[in-house]
């Protein structure tokens, strides 16, 4: 499913229970244009920014980080954790890639004490 | 050894026995009425998010990286409790803003006999608060460290160190053994970049019933020789997303609306177990409500008492868990 179709989906289905879920309301909430989250909706414009994909999901219920996905981007947090051990974290994904998803869960980090 | 797994802390001591390990988790819950009514344990609404403070370095406050650990979100107001697992017998000592939970005392790494400062994994499944007197004790209500309502800024009179501060000792490998047969295996399943983060302490809040449980092993079955420590930062979890860029769960129920809802509060009945007395030190603590009062701050938001109508008596081993 595209970006578009995800949102268009999530926002109407909350319409038909709360009609404070129209394209309008929406838009006037998440600071965009009518217009401009119709065609997002439609896919006849790109994704909007990472910022805007946020308050989307936190208006509509949804997971940012799915969101972002969809919209083919990385948070920023996550794009700042890879930019600092690239290669580490590159081939540690490639590891993982087929893992199953308990395994991954199961991943534990090992807690630090200091000075207190 | 110290892990996080899946938001909880995984204690191991693998050098004592290969048995010896215990998780400890942070719960979400309502705020039990802070009216001087003595209510009974409230749901668990599941784990709070533990981040590691190393995983921050940059967005923590200054203080944080020297103390390592970890760190939760939390709002003004809410309240937690502490989760325990385990089989193999652990000695626990829970602290907030390093005063001691139990006792009142300042914060010592080492166990304390007499009175005794630390809880027992597995006889005591749950911690919720500040133990006022036998039986009873004052929820754990985070409020922002530097206002005097923590537990720390009414015993010291200084806001310094805030979130919780834990240190584990396990049972020597020979205790363990000898009590292997008396013990079954027994796991307790829960019940934007902007100004600097504001850290935030436990203050003591509304009354609930729960007895802290002497120890039946005796001091000297305790391996003091091996320990393991976490400091437990909390963030107000309005600045969550600024440090970590995530969200932070959103606000529980109220007392009010969960109870209205015919939801269940808990009672424990830990069989023969003793009690403890509680700490005449915590006992003197005003509460949050009654310290907004004097104040001059107005009343508590969402205090209004409650009449729970479904109480679940629990024992051993059984969920102490909400369906909010």
């Amino acid at each position: 499913m595209t970006f578009g179709k995800y949102i268009r989906t999530a926002r109407e289905k909350r319409f038909k229970e709360d009609r404070a879920y129209s394209v309008r309301q929406v838009a006037q909430r998440v600071g965009v244009e009518p217009s401009y989250l119709s065609k997002i909706e439609r896919d006849q414009v790109a994704p909007p920014s990472e910022a805007a994909i946020g308050r989307l999901a936190r208006e509509l219920g949804e997971d940012p980080d799915l969101l972002l996905a969809m919209a083919g981007k990385v948070s920023s947090d996550v794009q700042d954790i890879i930019l600092r051990r690239p290669q580490l974290f590159a081939e540690l994904l490639r590891q993982l890639k087929d893992a199953p998803d308990q395994a991954i869960e199961e991943v534990a980090r090992e807690i630090r004490d200091g000075d207190w | 050894m110290i892990e996080l797994k899946r938001n909880q802390l995984i204690f191991r001591f693998p050098e004592v026995h290969k048995a010896a390990k215990c998780r400890i988790s942070f719960q979400r819950t309502l705020r039990i009425p802070d009216d001087n009514r003595a209510y009974s344990l409230p749901p668990g609404l599941g784990r709070f998010p533990l981040n590691l403070v190393d995983d921050y370095t940059e967005s923590v406050p200054a203080g944080w990286n020297a103390h390592g650990g970890v760190f939760l979100p939390m709002y003004q107001a809410e309240a937690m409790w502490l989760n325990f697992s385990g089989s193999y017998p652990m000695a626990v000592k829970v602290a907030a803003g390093k005063i001691n939970a139990v006792t009142g005392e300042v914060w010592e790494n080492e166990l304390s006999r007499r009175p005794q400062d630390y809880v027992v994994i597995p006889d005591q499944p749950w911690l919720d608060g500040f133990s006022v007197m036998k039986g009873m004790i004052r929820q754990f209500v985070a409020m922002p460290l530097g206002e005097g309502y923590t537990a720390e800024e009414q015993l010291t009179g200084e806001a310094e160190h805030g979130g919780l501060q834990i240190v584990v000792y396990p049972i020597k490998a020979s205790y363990y053994k000898r009590s292997m047969e008396e013990l079954s295996f027994i796991t307790y399943s829960p019940r934007i970049k902007q100004a600097p983060p504001r850290e935030m302490g436990l203050a003591p809040g509304g009354l609930m019933r729960q007895e802290i449980y002497e120890d039946e092993y005796g001091f000297g079955a305790w391996e003091t020789s091996v320990r393991s420590r976490c400091y437990v930062h909390i963030v107000n979890s309005l600045q969550f997303f600024g440090v970590t860029g995530a969200q932070p769960p959103s606000l529980p129920p109220t007392a009010r609306e969960y109870t209205a809802a015919g939801l269940p509060w808990f009672d424990y009945y830990g069989g023969d177990l003793k009690a403890l007395a509680g700490a005449e030190k915590l006992a003197g603590l005003d509460s949050v409500a009654a310290k907004k009062l004097k104040k001059g701050e107005g009343v508590l938001a969402d205090n209004e008492a409650v009449e729970p109508k479904v109480v679940k008596r629990l024992g051993k081993g059984q969920v102490r868990e909400g369906e909010f």
